[in-house]
């Protein structure tokens, strides 16, 4: 009996710490970047390119993972409350309107933080577990 | 005089553009460490569908200048909605870029040959201000400017009221937008100048110079707010032998040529709409006014739709009407005391001036559909359409045939397949 209860706990403890781990995102701009946090929405407008810049006038340029991942689905999901296939309808109209083109892609979280470290000019969301000091997580407020 | 191109020379033009461009580019010292090189992107959409009408008495068409038929020539056509478009995007530095965009769709003369919907040349002046010089798509109503991008909108296609209410489509010319923000809104603003020269009818063509636009899209979260207007000198020369006859009556005929003859005449488009988006659902809606002073008359028009999304599928409906506020139907000619050929003659052109003025929808559609988003870049959408036109109006029908009756609701089904890449 008490092995049973011990199996479904491990297995419970497994399954919980496995959510815990399925990528949490963060939004990050660089280290020299003076922002500490932003509106969901402010984040979006940079993400979506209905605005340049960030709250304070500085020119932001987005940078995206690529289509797919599961990490940018949920990024799009909280901040734009767009699935991927809304995402996808909404550049297909920048696009063939010449209004605009989705964020520049980079293969990995690591990768991206790499190219906002070097970029005040920068925002990004990665994977909590790729954080460093080279950074800057900003607080994402409703 | 980029002003002055015709879709045979467009993409000549454009490719000439692009040219300068490259020179351009190449001597510029732009300091956009990556992308130093021009980067070139080719993009595509599609629609394949097929739509049916109850109505062999009339054709249904999406909109006048591509006029795909169902109903009177075939009970079932692929040639309303289906069509391919691609688009190739060239962005030279971190200021200039060019769009070329092809678009294949059936067109007055029942060919599928590819015209030139985008060819510009932009400058982005600063990170908010862009400048544009060549063919737009005209940016009426929401989703004027992609309304052929089925993949794009929820619906088989726009409300046909409201987006087939103008003989035009794009301007050749300039145009800026200007990026801005207020408070918690983002607003772009955009002003355009130009021209028009297409084909209106197999043997007509729609010119229009003077064209002047303003239009401001507000984004605040999920709600987004587009009003636009424009004027333009308005000329499409269709029934030419209707208004010459009339001419041939004196002055009662030549007030009634010049009062519904569409020959350079001022002509406006107002129109706001509004989309609250918030994910789940969606509420959307639009109201125009257009004038233009002639035979196609002063309407009102507008549509509300909604849908709700479940996972990958969306159903929706539509409501969209549009009203005329001018008279649809003339005494015409007086005819009293002329002699009898000259009196038949001149109840023909009256029976003609009538049949044009029945053409100015008066007419409402309820429409419910639903879109399958199936996989990533493919949506699948059925729609059915209840469609009647009232008041003695042909409505949006086109070859509409002596048997047509107003007042009788039209049924179309339709199914389309949209595609990206």
């Amino acid at each position: 009996m008490s092995k049973l209860f011990f199996r479904w706990s491990l297995a419970l403890l497994l399954l919980c710490s496995g959510a815990a781990h399925a990528a949490e995102f963060v939004v990050i701009v660089s280290a020299r970047n003076p922002l500490n946090a932003m509106s969901a929405d402010q984040v979006a407008a940079i993400f979506l390119a209905q605005n340049g810049r960030f709250p304070g006038g500085a020119e932001a340029q987005a940078l995206d993972l690529p289509v797919g991942s599961p990490l940018r689905d949920d990024f799009y999901r909280s901040v734009a409350a767009r699935t991927p296939a809304l995402m996808k309808a909404y550049w297909t109209k920048m696009v063939f309107t010449g209004r605009g083109h989705p964020p520049r892609e980079l293969v990995s979280s690591v990768a991206v933080r790499r190219m906002v470290a070097d970029n005040p000019g920068m925002i990004a969301y990665i994977d909590k577990s790729a954080l460093d000091a080279s950074v800057k997580a900003i607080q994402v407020t409703p | 005089m980029i002003l002055d191109f015709a879709p045979e020379r467009a993409a000549m033009a454009t490719l000439m553009m692009l040219s300068c461009c490259a020179a351009l580019a190449g001597n510029a010292t732009d300091s956009e460490a990556p992308g130093a090189a021009p980067r070139w992107t080719l993009g595509g959409f599609g629609t394949l569908a097929a739509v049916h009408s109850n109505n062999d008495q009339a054709d249904f068409t999406a909109h006048a200048l591509s006029p795909g038929a169902a109903g009177y020539s075939r009970a079932w056509s692929a040639q309303v909605d289906s069509r391919v478009g691609a688009q190739l995007d060239v962005r030279f530095n971190s200021q200039w870029s060019a769009v070329l965009q092809l678009l294949s769709e059936r067109g007055l003369r029942g060919t599928y040959r590819p015209v030139v919907e985008w060819a510009n040349l932009q400058y982005q002046a600063t990170p908010d201000l862009s400048l544009r010089v060549g063919r737009i798509t005209l940016p009426l109503f929401l989703a004027g400017d992609y309304r052929k991008v089925g993949y794009a909108l929820p619906w088989v296609r726009p409300p046909v009221e409201v987006y087939g209410a103008i003989p035009l489509s794009s301007s050749d010319g300039v145009d800026a937008s200007y990026r801005w923000q207020a408070g918690a809104t983002n607003n772009v603003t955009q002003v355009f100048y130009g021209r028009t020269d297409i084909p209106a009818t197999p043997g007509a063509r729609a010119r229009s110079h003077g064209l002047t636009g303003l239009s401001n899209t507000t984004t605040s979260g999920a709600l987004t707010v587009r009003a636009s207007l424009l004027r333009a000198q308005l000329s499409v020369d269709v029934a030419r032998q209707l208004f010459d006859g009339l001419r041939g009556f004196g002055a009662q005929g030549e007030s009634l040529a010049q009062r519904y003859e569409l020959e350079n005449k001022r002509s406006f488009v107002a129109a706001a709409g509004f989309s609250y988006d918030p994910g789940q659902w969606f509420v959307m809606g639009e109201a125009g006014r257009m004038n233009t002073d002639s035979h196609l008359g002063d309407k009102t028009v507008g549509y509300l739709s909604a849908g709700y999304r479940h996972r990958d599928l969306t159903p929706y409906l539509v409501y969209s009407s549009s009203h005329a506020n001018v008279a649809t139907s003339v005494a015409g000619l007086e005819l009293s005391g002329l002699p009898a050929p000259q009196a038949a003659a001149g109840a023909a052109l009256n029976a003609g001036l009538n049949q044009l003025l029945a053409a100015i929808p008066r007419q409402h559609t309820i429409s419910a559909g639903v879109r399958w988003d199936l996989r990533p870049g493919y949506a699948f959408k059925l729609q059915y359409d209840r469609i009647t036109p009232h008041q003695g109006s042909s409505g949006t029908f086109i070859n509409v045939q002596p048997g047509f009756r107003s007042g009788q609701p039209v049924a179309v089904l339709s199914a389309a397949l949209d595609f990206v890449f």
